[in-house]
């Protein structure tokens, strides 16, 4: 059989959680084989924030994420064509998925409309007035042949109410027919509907059984991580696996906090994408079981542990955290240092979620993990309903702090999550 | 640290064998330190160095104006366990030399006071007594040291501050021959004295008053003030001050100066006589967005000294930076992605290229030390004078001052909307 005829992407669950609805695969595309659950490093301009490709594979990244609307920009679809695509250019070959390029229009440009003919904007180089429609979104990411690409949906914010959210979800629902019409490359690129609904359930069933009428190798889960509460979040992400087709990978957009990948896995979802690790390394952070560790605070001057002792990474092998106290923020390297650091954990969380699952010891590892995460910390009530929905039980907490004291830490994280919903 | 001669030669300048310290690999000069910033190889982690530059031993070139912040870390530890200096920034089995001032950078001239060295760091002025200094140094623990001295000179400088920089670096220096058994570091006496025959031949007596063993070798110092300033320099003024100093210092110690000079500078300095030089052109280079691509084998084809990356005409160049070059970054990447990088400001960009300049920029070292072997540096010479073209080619590098501009960029969307 010529490699033509062998579908774009094909999707094997290789072990079920007995307890919860996670689920190990094995996804195969044109570049990589994917295992999933996967957390997809965000490549946004056709390179990943200071590291090599040669690392990446190191790092055994399968798949990275590129933003269809940077590409677009520089170094433009021209270029993109007579390169053969975004993996000659940045001579990555392994696999890659392109967003649709809506979002950020809609969360960058401020003057973007949206219509039902597409996204009405104004360009930001020469003020002219610009449209981009589903089937532009398609040709764009076409041209730079990512193994999965996003249809162009339409993006309201998460926390809007009212007919807004089901007009929203109808245009979806119409927009994914016009993508896949558009399509001129199903036999290399598999093309992912996004469900949308915002926090209704009823608009997210309807919106997943829609979907799943059309021809798709997989499903996005979209409209979520943009500021709704914890509570909302993690109900979306139940209704939607709940429905959702078991044969198939689910994606859920934006999401990457440790945390929230562990409750997700658990919530049945295969695949994440986040800037964060990367992002936080630049502002000198760490990624460790306990949450981060900011290196640029004076305790750590004379620590002369590597970051994570029990961490593989190239960085921890041979860099102390008084080291890179020193340098973080300063010397550049210090960004390739930690983006390889917070890479790395976040695809060592993955792999030690595959193997719980593998091994069906998943509810396990989450309660371990969980204590780990939040040490003296008490675990937020949303993490504890949403795994107790999947029948994993944690242990109450030993000595229950007041929620004064836990205050901080929330408002922490929740300022991180504004700042990336914004980006 | 020991330093053999194994061959000289009138025009070839000449070679040795330099072992830093007892049980250390044995280096072959003409010698290339990396040079570092904060102790890390600029944009380069060691990872990615050893990986894909070199995996052989290298000096570290470290300097106090970058690394000064640490002193209270490498105290700590130094006394909580045998490993070394290099191994505290991630290069263990490296050797390394400490030197005051970062060669990358121009070093901002000013405050020099009669018993004060300034030290501009990251943080602003700090002020070296010959006191402090020794204290860090013990606190550094490096494998070779410098000695404490005011290089503010260059071409420009009036007579008066020429002799003040020998006469204020005399002083210095009395303290810390006085006081070098306080550490176990091998000491690289200063010459300094910029343009002036007078205040080298004074600053060189000075050093030639010590018994031999009190220092290990010689750094010549204040023909520029570092960072692009030594790309740009009087090679007829710069080398024959040069021969002045080289005729007075001893043969077997090894001879050190620092900075960017270019490589045309570098092979005649070579030829008098200096053995020591470091990688910060290739640093210059890279921050300024020039590939290297200098030729240094013997062939007819005509060279140029750099690739522009800024360069809009190789925005759709699909071939490698320099063909034939063996580097991860022409091995695996185009042109076209290094301006895209360069275009979107991505830290891979200086990455990649740092990969290929300090490949091609060691590749050029080892030429030269060929070269020096079979007594064929004047041909190397000629053929980094012209490129095999009818005239010199100019090594300078100036500041990028290019702003990316937003009209430049494709259009994106706009340009597939209706």
């Amino acid at each position: 059989m010529s490699p033509s005829k062998i579908p774009p992407l094909t999707y094997k669950v290789v072990a079920e959680c007995s307890v919860s609805k996670a689920r190990a695969g094995l996804m195969t595309l044109r570049h990589s084989e994917v295992n999933t659950p996967v957390f997809m490093p965000v490549g946004t301009q056709g390179t990943l924030k200071g590291i090599l490709p040669d690392q990446l594979i190191e790092l055994n990244c399968q798949i990275l994420l590129g933003n269809t609307y940077h590409l677009g920009l520089r170094p433009g679809i021209e270029t993109l064509k007579k390169a053969g695509g975004l993996h000659q250019f940045m001579s990555w070959p392994r696999a890659i998925l392109t967003d649709s390029g809506g979002f950020q229009m809609v969360s960058l440009l401020q003057l973007a409309e949206i219509d039902e003919h597409g996204v009405n904007f104004r360009s930001p180089f020469d003020n002219s007035q610009c449209m981009l429609t589903p089937e532009h979104s398609i040709q764009i990411q076409n041209a730079i042949g990512a193994d999965i690409m996003m249809q162009l949906d339409d993006v309201v914010k998460t926390t809007t109410v009212g007919p807004r959210v089901e007009e929203a979800m109808e245009r979806t629902i119409r927009w994914v027919d016009r993508c896949i019409e558009a399509h001129a490359r199903d036999d290399d690129q598999s093309l992912f509907p996004i469900v949308q609904g915002g926090l209704d359930v009823p608009l997210r069933q309807r919106c997943v059984s829609a979907l799943m009428e059309r021809q798709v190798r997989g499903f996005a889960v979209g409209g979520l991580s943009g500021g709704e509460s914890k509570h909302d979040f993690w109900r979306m992400v139940d209704v939607c696996t709940g429905y959702l087709p078991k044969d198939k990978p689910r994606y859920l957009m934006g999401v990457g906090f440790a945390a929230d990948l562990v409750v997700c896995v658990a919530l049945g979802i295969d695949m994440f994408d986040c800037v964060f690790p990367t992002r936080t390394a630049r502002f000198g952070c760490a990624l460790v079981d306990s949450g981060q560790l900011n290196l640029k605070q004076p305790k750590y001057k004379l620590d002369m542990e590597p970051i994570d002792k029990d961490c593989e990474c190239s960085t921890c092998k041979r860099y102390t955290r008084s080291y890179l106290h020193h340098i973080a923020t300063n010397e550049s390297v210090s960004c390739s240092l930690l983006s390889i650091h917070n890479v790395a954990y976040q695809l060592r969380l993955m792999r030690s979620m595959r193997e719980a699952i593998q091994q069906d010891e998943f509810p396990q590892f989450v309660q371990d993990f969980m204590r780990k995460h939040f040490k003296d910390d008490s675990i937020p009530a949303w993490i504890r309903e949403a795994l107790a929905a999947v029948n994993i039980q944690l242990p109450t907490d030993p000595e229950r702090k007041s929620n004064q004291e836990q205050k901080p830490k929330t408002d922490k994280r929740q300022e991180a999550e504004e700042q990336m919903a914004t980006s | 640290m020991k330093f053999a001669i194994e061959s000289i030669s009138k025009n070839s300048g000449r070679l040795g064998q330099l072992r830093i310290k007892d049980g250390g690999p044995e280096l072959r000069t003409p010698l290339l330190l990396q040079t570092t910033k904060g102790g890390s190889i600029p944009w380069l982690s060691a990872d990615v160095f050893e990986s894909h530059v070199s995996q052989k031993p290298q000096v570290l070139q470290f300097t106090l104006s970058t690394m000064d912040q640490m002193t209270e870390a490498l105290t700590q530890w130094h006394s909580s366990g045998d490993r070394g200096l290099s191994d505290y920034v991630g290069f263990p089995g490296h050797l390394n030399i400490l030197l005051l001032r970062d060669p990358c950078e121009t070093t901002p001239s000013g405050g020099n006071d009669r018993d004060i060295q300034p030290l501009f760091t990251r943080r602003g002025k700090e002020s070296l007594t010959p006191e402090r200094y020794m204290e860090m140094v013990a606190s550094f623990k490096p494998d070779v040291y410098q000695g404490l001295c005011d290089a503010d000179t260059n071409a420009e400088s009036a007579k008066k501050r020429v002799q003040k920089s020998a006469d204020r670096t005399e002083k210095f220096m009395h303290y810390i021959y006085e006081h070098r058994d306080k550490v176990e570091s091998t000491l690289l006496a200063p010459i300094v004295g910029g343009y002036c025959t007078f205040a080298r031949t004074q600053s060189i007596k000075h050093v030639r008053e010590q018994p031999a063993g009190s220092y290990g070798g010689y750094i010549l110092e204040g023909f520029h003030t570092n960072g692009l300033t030594a790309t740009t320099l009087e090679s007829s003024k710069l080398l024959s001050i040069v021969e002045h100093c080289i005729k007075q210092l001893e043969e077997d110690k090894p001879r050190i100066m620092t900075g960017a000079y270019t490589p045309l500078t570098v092979v005649e300095l070579i030829s008098q006589g200096i053995d020591v030089f470091d990688t910060s052109y290739a640093y210059c280079a890279s921050l300024n967005f020039k590939a290297l691509t200098f030729g240094f084998v013997q062939d007819a084809v005509e060279h140029v000294p750099f690739l522009d990356i800024t360069d809009e005409a190789i925005k759709e160049e699909f071939k490698p930076l320099l063909s034939n070059c063996s580097c991860l970054t022409c091995q695996k990447h185009t042109r076209a992605y290094l301006h895209h990088l360069y275009k979107t400001n991505e830290l891979l960009g200086p990455i990649l290229l740092m990969v290929h300049n300090l490949h091609h920029y060691m590749a050029f070292f080892e030429a030269i030390r060929q070269s020096v072997a079979n007594d064929s540096l004047p041909q190397l010479i000629e053929l980094v004078r012209n490129q095999n073209g009818k005239s010199q080619v100019d090594y300078s590098i100036s500041a990028n001052t290019k702003v990316i501009s937003k009209a430049t960029m494709g259009k994106g969307f706009a340009a597939a909307a209706v």
